[in-house]
């Protein structure tokens, strides 16, 4: 990222300057050089409050030459000001409009996910369920040791389906959009304890849904971080915490493993599958944080602002 | 009574002067519209006058300081780029209402060299200004409606509008 640079003396004289022209002279000219001298500033890498020091320095030497009319003085400056922060403007919107088109991306993604989860499931599901029923047909008519052999592809082919299943449900749980997050985070709590011998318990009031984009960042969150410490941490036990406060909701993970170097730790987080996640978070004005320390295991903590309902209650 | 229509001649690519792809403009060369303001633009004191007549009308319309600096500053950008790569051009500025709203009609018209591909230049990046999301990208993101036609070689029409809040 591009460092932002501070207000120069030499801006600052020629903000106060054009002020000045605005003041006593008015007219367009003036509110043009105003403009430009925004855009310049934009340019040149110093941020909003840079400029909003520049603007309040030459008003502060503006309404210093006219003691007694103060009031007067500023009320003047207002279209200067406004011409001063307009490109700003711009790139505030541009911004905004990038952070939409993101949030529709990560929303179009979700959807395919589900649609091919679902597809495999079902469709693929379906299938399998008919090669099944054929083989057994099959096998009816065929001598003993034939079908044997049979059992054998009937075998491979129940790898097939299990495998099929894991997937479906690692894309996206169905058990997510119809029974809500703290189910899908038993039934992924589970699965991980299964499959690796952590103890894995979640906490969290059950009854409450949370918005569905909400819930299915949340839901990759937690198994990211999974995925990781059964990859990295050699840990025994893991607590997921799932809190729901007035106008956000958290959400932590932490495990009692290895832990990690935080003088790394920019490296690691990067190493380990959070990039995507960070900006689903960031579409949703989330914040992601990790504390650890070698030994100290790690601990993973999210929060998400809840959007207000009209009423001023959260939904 | 035969319904108003605009008409474009086959294979030509301008009609008075203009793409055919903007009916909206062609109706502006050909209707005069009331009240309607033109400023030549070739030069930086072009652009003073522009944002002045400009300005002075969304004043008269009843738009907000806000609104009004933000019409001046697509009209900004728009001559800026007329001055700098078309070399000259001119601005009109009319407006039209729907119904209830006043609506401010920027038109931004050069006989330049035109632009290849105006997807790209609409894309933020394109130019060195349009990184931090000014130039044209920005004044897309001020108005309320953007449309851009231009033809290589003979030259680039822009027209926005700005709806009263």
């Amino acid at each position: 990222m591009e460092r932002l640079t501070g207000p120069t003396p030499e801006l600052q004289k020629r903000f106060a300057m054009a002020l000045e022209a605005h003041l006593t002279q008015g007219g367009e000219a003036a509110l043009l050089e105003a403009y430009e001298l925004g855009r310049t500033v934009l340019n040149e890498r110093l941020g909003v409050l840079g400029v909003a020091t520049l603007l309040q320095g030459a008003l502060v030497a503006a309404c210093e030459r006219r003691p007694r009319e103060t009031a007067r003085t500023v009320q003047a400056a207002g279209s200067f000001v406004l011409e001063c922060l307009c490109s700003f403007e711009m790139a505030h919107r541009s911004v905004r409009e990038a952070n939409t088109a993101l949030r529709g991306l990560n929303q179009f993604l979700e959807d395919q996910t589900r649609r091919i989860s679902h597809e495999l499931h079902d469709e693929a599901g379906q299938l399998l369920a008919s090669v099944y029923l054929a083989l057994d047909d099959v096998a009816r008519d065929l001598p003993a040791p034939a079908a044997a052999r049979l059992q054998s592809v009937k075998t491979v082919l129940d790898k097939i389906e299990e495998e099929l299943r894991r997937l479906s449900h690692d894309l996206r749980p169905t058990i997510l959009d119809d029974l809500g997050l703290m189910a899908a985070l038993d039934v992924l709590a589970e699965g991980v304890s299964g499959r690796t011998g952590l103890w894995v318990k979640v906490e969290g009031q059950r009854e409450d849904r949370l918005p569905p984009a909400i819930e299915t960042v949340l839901y990759r969150i937690v198994q990211e971080a999974l995925n990781n410490v059964g990859k990295h941490a050699h840990a025994s036990a893991v607590t997921i915490i799932v809190r729901r406060e007035a106008r956000r909701v958290s959400c932590s993970v932490r495990d009692d493993g290895v832990g990690f170097d935080p003088g790394t730790a920019r490296s690691n987080i990067k190493g380990i599958g959070l990039i995507g996640i960070r900006e689903r978070l960031a579409s949703l004005g989330g914040a992601l944080s990790i504390d650890a320390a070698p030994g100290q295991g790690t601990h993973l903590r999210v929060a998400i602002p809840l959007p207000m309902t009209p009423q001023g209650a959260t939904s | 009574m035969q319904p108003a229509a605009i008409k474009y001649e086959p294979y030509t690519p301008f009609v008075n002067g203009l793409p055919p792809a903007m009916p909206a403009l062609a109706g502006v060369d050909e209707i005069r519209m009331p009240d309607e303001i033109r400023v030549p633009v070739e030069s930086d004191t072009d652009i003073v006058a522009a944002r002045q007549k400009g300005r002075a009308l969304a004043v008269r319309l009843g738009f907000s300081s806000g609104e009004a600096t933000m019409v001046a500053t697509a009209i900004s950008e728009l001559a800026r780029n007329i001055v700098l790569y078309a070399l000259r051009g001119e601005m009109v500025f009319c407006h039209e209402s729907d119904g209830e709203k006043p609506i401010l009609v920027i038109t931004a018209r050069d006989e330049g060299d035109g632009i290849a591909d105006v997807r790209q230049a609409m894309q933020d990046g394109y130019s060195t200004t349009g990184r931090l999301g000014v130039g044209l990208p920005g004044v897309k993101r001020l108005m309320d409606e953007f449309e851009i036609s231009s033809i290589v070689g003979r030259g680039t029409v822009v027209v926005v509008k700005k709806w009263k809040d």
